[in-house]
């Protein structure tokens, strides 16, 4: 027992550290394990998921975005792939897939580099120049559309929205839905759009095929009260009032105790009550408006109060509808009803309550201004629905985003190749370690491609072939050379519509590489026990 | 689901990752369309009218007696998310049109099943639902060019009862089936709009008692409340009824908020008393000025108020449910009224009579409110032996007014008995060979699907199916007629038009959209990530 050698606890009983080179390629292997999770996903041929959970909540989908938020993920590397992927949704709201798979790709092509003991920060600092000069390139050969042509750039926005729109499940109808979907972004005030403002209901039955826009707001008729039925449907050229107040026979004050001691008096404090409601619902009435409408419950007195004088009324109406017919109105939300006068209610055409299959709506239409409008969303199943919802969202966003920034690159791989081979070329005029590490980070451009041809189940060496083949030996006129999923080869895709904003890729790019430079550099993890963990152990420790 | 890193190491990516599975790619295909076609071939027995029902025990031992698909699969609490997503694909299917509930869930499980052969000839999935697409594209556009017009008016509806006869075919009620389909065609026709093909159907209700058979089942032109009067000694009949609907209770008015009475002396209390006695009065009293023959309320009465009201000869009735209340203000053009100080006669509904019924030989009462001014409302009430029949019965009655409330809004029709899927088989059929490519095998594919609903019918009226299917497939391409359909019923032809059995053209369209849309979802997934133990 010479060489008896003290152990030194530093850390936590039941912590988890690993470090070094071992430990950064098995969070290069987390990575990647994940990324071929998520790459089935990929373009127009790609499949979806279906992911239950625990509680047995199921989710078909195929954005990104929603597969890793429900995959769960709690492995610490992988992490920052899940926030990748959640920051494009955010800042873009497509290409969430690519980024993942992107991101993964750079890790698998530097695997090679870590093993033959190059410095991380080597790497990083090589794909951090490559990922600068690609943004780069985009800016410079990405299409500027123009602007002034109405028609010309409402088809631009329109191709975008389809090209969002080509890998979900709505793809058979993309371009009616696309056509809704500009039109729905171009009501918004073109100084300050807010996609919020553009509502998606969803009503189960009924066919992809019925959907519509409805050029205004609505929403499913509220709860309400007896006396609801007697109160006329259908306005032309209603006012409307949009409060913020529970028109309710209630107690004014919690916990507050009148103290009678006269039994006359009695009467008097059942009148005041009364009149307390009564004096709000006449201010009302004496506004003129013939729809109110309120964010708080309308009690079954002030329904059947404006029932008798048919005046039109829902209570407990959803904030973001509110929200809507605030902005379109160009009304406040009223809290209080002191005050309250003509000048305070909002018009519009065409008030009306419609079935819609077994629901019923309230939609108004014909503002004078724009400012929002609602797509009614038809389906079959729940979770259609939640998809359908998930991929119009999508491309809502990518239509909004063409709008603020016009300029557009081809997608179907088209635009990877290209810089790829734009980097390649690089390369060769540097010398160093660098050369090799922006050709790998150029090779790990080419997934997005060899992806898409996979997942439609083409020969995808064959198709990479034609594609490097076309963009090495032609760079000029090859430029939009991508992938062809309609006759399995290659072909221009800017030609065949397939346009994405320039704004959605260079965001993918620097999104990828800062994961994967953040990956690359981490050299030890130290996970400290859960708490679950640590009783264990100490339980076991008294034994 | 455990991994290892090129080390050898195992490492953890998702959260309970040994407790998840995965099924990938055609593993993961295959095992979805299992689950979908055994629902589906569940539901098969069902179709026609020589289809069975299915007794379903719920957890709280409550039995249910169907054979409406909707319900049927809605009970099941299935827990397979692809059984489900056909649970509610058929739920779609009730909530748009109210019938061919199990004919969906038929169709979308049999193009599950084609797709399987295709799936293994190594088609890729997405060119499949292409496919799928493109044949239910060309099965609706014949369906529009096959279809039949049908006329009605509001007297000459002799046609809308024969479409309601067919929904009513496969259900309980068949041995009634010529009075119900009379009762629901009429309801429907009461409360419609022909003019704006609109149909509410909030305004009619479906009361169910047991006792008596289905047969007994009738139509009130009006409304009934299972309540009774408020006191025995009340009239049970009463014509012309002025009628004052009341959400205020006949007791003293209470403030909401808390208080406190002090009373410290006698003649406090006293004056108390008198106070509370005078509302009362001044309560009738203002019922009675109002001219009011009648009073419905939505909340109770003080045994005083009661007592008062019999005195003045003012038939009263408690606790009537809101809902209840408002299809009455409605039908008697009635206002409802919150205080008593306002109550005028110019808020007062009218009905012709109203009478207090007994029903069965059990003491039960109903109310029967008749000939309201705006009669634009009904009540169906359902009589059967036993709660599950009336229950089955009113499921039944809901679909045919729904078949009529369709017929409707849209006149067209297609013929029934599985003329339309055959011949939008033999049209599918048709255009699969100018195809070229991939997509001839999964639009061919469709037309086979097609033709489940048909075979599931004629197995189900015990006929030779394939041979009956394709008899009819000969005699329709031979003649060129659409409307040659299965002889459930052994009629001795197969001439639907003759047979009067026909669909809704937008229930089929329906039909044949929502379920190629649902097998194109269950086709687009190739990975299922879901805890363990779950099948």
């Amino acid at each position: 027992m010479s060489h008896f050698t003290p152990t030194i606890v530093l850390l936590k009983e039941g912590t988890d550290s690993s470090q070094g080179k071992g430990h950064l390629l098995s969070n290069i292997d987390a990575c990647v394990e994940i990324v071929n999770t998520l790459k089935t996903t990929l373009g127009p041929r790609g499949m979806d998921k279906l992911i239950t959970n625990d509680r047995g909540k199921s989710t078909v989908t195929n954005d990104g975005a929603t597969v890793m938020r429900l995959l769960d993920v709690v492995h610490p590397a992988v992490q920052t792939l899940v926030d990748i992927a959640m920051s494009q949704d955010s800042e873009v709201g497509d290409g969430t897939t690519s980024v993942v798979v992107f991101a993964g790709e750079i890790l698998e092509q530097s695997r090679s580099f870590i093993k033959e003991n190059v410095h991380p920060q080597t790497l990083i600092k090589a794909f951090r120049k490559a990922c600068f000069k690609c943004r780069e390139r985009i800016k410079e050969i990405a299409i500027e559309s123009n602007v002034e042509d109405e028609k010309q750039w409402n088809s631009m926005l329109k191709k975008c929205a389809s090209t969002a729109m080509n890998s979900k499940l709505i793809a058979g109808h993309k371009d009616a839905f696309s056509d809704m979907v500009v039109q729905a972004v171009r009501s918004l005030d073109p100084e300050f759009p807010e996609v919020d403002l553009i509502g998606i209901k969803k009503v189960g039955g009924g066919a992809m095929e019925e959907s519509f826009l409805v050029n205004g707001v609505a929403f499913k008729k509220t709860f309400s009260y007896a006396g609801f039925e007697q109160q006329p449907k259908k306005f032309n050229e209603p006012k409307i009032a949009l409060l913020n107040i529970e028109l309710e026979l209630k107690n004014e004050k919690e916990n507050a105790e009148i103290r009678i001691k006269d039994p006359k008096e009695y009467q008097k404090i059942v009148e005041a009550e009364w009149e307390l409601i009564y004096e709000k619902l006449e201010k009302i009435v004496e506004s003129g408006a013939n729809i109110v409408l309120s964010r708080l419950p309308i009690g079954d007195l002030a329904t059947q109060y404006f029932a008798d004088r048919d005046i039109f009324c829902a209570g407990r109406v959803e904030e973001g509808d509110m929200k809507r017919l605030s902005v379109i109105t160009g009304k406040q939300i009223q809290s209080t009803t002191n005050g309250f006068t003509s000048e305070m209610v909002g018009k519009c055409e065409l008030m009306e309550e419609k079935q819609i299959g077994s629901e019923r709506y309230n939609i108004f239409t014909g503002f004078e201004k724009q400012g929002s409008s609602t797509i009614i969303l038809r389906g079959g199943a729940e979770q259609f629905l939640a998809e359908s919802e998930r991929s119009l969202h999508d491309a809502i966003m990518v239509v909004h985003r063409a709008m603020l920034n016009s300029k557009v690159v081809a997608g179907g791989g088209a635009i990877e190749m290209e810089l790829s081979q734009y980097l390649h070329e690089y390369a060769k005029t540097i010398y160093g370690k660098e050369q090799m590490l922006i050709s790998a980070f150029a090779k790990a451009l080419e997934i997005i491609p060899r992806q898409i041809s996979q997942n439609a189940g083409f020969d995808s060496v064959d198709i990479m072939n034609k594609l490097r083949k076309g963009h090495f030996e032609k760079p000029k006129e090859n430029i939009w050379m991508g992938v062809d999923i309609e006759n399995e080869g290659v072909c221009n895709t800017m030609d065949s519509f397939v346009w994405e904003p320039s704004l959605m890729k260079l965001n993918m790019l620097s999104a990828a590489t800062d994961a994967a430079c953040l990956v690359l550099s981490v050299d030890e993890t130290v996970k400290s026990p859960s708490l679950q963990e640590n009783n264990k152990i100490s339980m076991e420790g008294r034994k | 689901m455990l991994r290892f890193d090129s080390s050898g190491k195992p490492f953890i990516i998702i959260r309970d990752q040994d407790q998840k599975e995965r099924l990938t790619g055609s593993e993961a295909r295959k095992a979805n369309i299992l689950a979908a076609m055994t629902v589906a071939n569940l539901m098969k027995t069902s179709i026609g009218p020589l289809g069975m029902d299915k007794i379903l025990v719920d957890q709280d031992g409550e039995v249910t007696a169907t054979n409406d698909g909707a319900t049927i699969l809605k009970n099941m609490q299935v827990e397979n998310p692809i059984a489900k997503l056909l649970v509610e694909l058929s739920q779609g299917q009730d909530d748009e049109i109210g019938d061919g509930t199990t004919s969906v869930v038929v169709l979308a499980g049999a193009l599950l099943e084609e797709s399987l052969s295709l799936l293994e000839k190594g088609i890729h999935p997405s060119k499949i639902s292409e496919g799928y697409e493109k044949a239910c594209d060309i099965a609706v556009k014949h369906l529009l060019k096959i279809c039949d017009k049908i006329e009605f008016d509001k007297e000459n509806c002799g046609s809308l009862v024969k479409a309601a006869k067919t929904s009513l075919g496969s259900k309980i009620v068949n041995q009634y089936t010529e009075k119900i389909a009379k009762i629901s065609v009429e309801a429907v026709l009461a409360v419609a709009d022909l003019e704006r093909k609109d149909v509410r159907f909030d305004l009619i209700k479906l009361e169910g008692k047991t006792g008596g058979t289905l047969g007994d089942t009738e139509l009130i032109d009006g409304i009934i409340i299972p309540k009774n009067f408020s006191h025995p000694q009340m009239p049970k009949q009463i014509k012309n009824a002025k009628i004052a609907i009341l959400t205020c209770p006949f007791e003293p008015p209470k403030p909401k908020t808390g208080h406190k009475l002090d009373i410290d002396s006698v003649k406090k209390y006293k004056e108390l008393l008198e106070i509370e006695q005078n509302y009362f009065k001044e309560m009738t009293d203002l019922v009675k000025k109002s001219g009011a023959t009648l009073v419905l309320c939505q909340w109770g009465f003080d045994d005083e108020a009661n007592h008062l009201l019999l005195q003045k000869k003012l038939p009263a009735v408690r606790w009537v449910s809101g809902t209840d209340i408002e299809l009455i203000a409605i039908a008697t053009g009635a206002r409802i009224v919150p205080r008593f100080s306002e109550l005028t006669e110019k808020k007062l509904g009218k009905a012709g009579m109203v009478i207090e019924k007994s029903i069965g030989t059990t003491d039960e009462k109903m109310i029967v409110i008749e000939k309201c001014s705006n009669t634009k409302t009904v009540t169906i009430l359902v009589k059967g032996g036993n709660k599950m029949v009336v229950e089955e019965g009113k499921r039944s009655i809901h679909d045919a007014l729904c078949v009529t409330r369709n017929l409707i809004k849209d006149n067209r029709i297609v013929y029934g008995g599985g003329a339309a899927e055959i011949s939008c088989s033999v049209a599918v059929n048709k255009a699969s060979k100018e195809n070229t490519g991939v997509e001839q095998y999964s639009i061919r594919a469709f037309s086979q699907a097609l033709l489940s609903v048909p075979i599931a019918l004629a197995s189900n009226s015990g006929l030779n199916s394939l041979e009956a299917v394709s008899e009819i497939q000969l005699k329709q391409m031979e003649k060129e007629s659409s409307f040659l359909g299965i002889d459930c019923l052994s009629k001795g032809t197969n001439n639907m038009k003759e047979q009067y059995v026909f669909d809704t053209l937008r229930g089929k369209i329906q039909e044949f959209l929502l379920a190629t849309q649902m097998a194109k979802m269950i086709l687009k997934i190739d990975d299922i990530i879901r805890p363990t133990g779950q099948y």
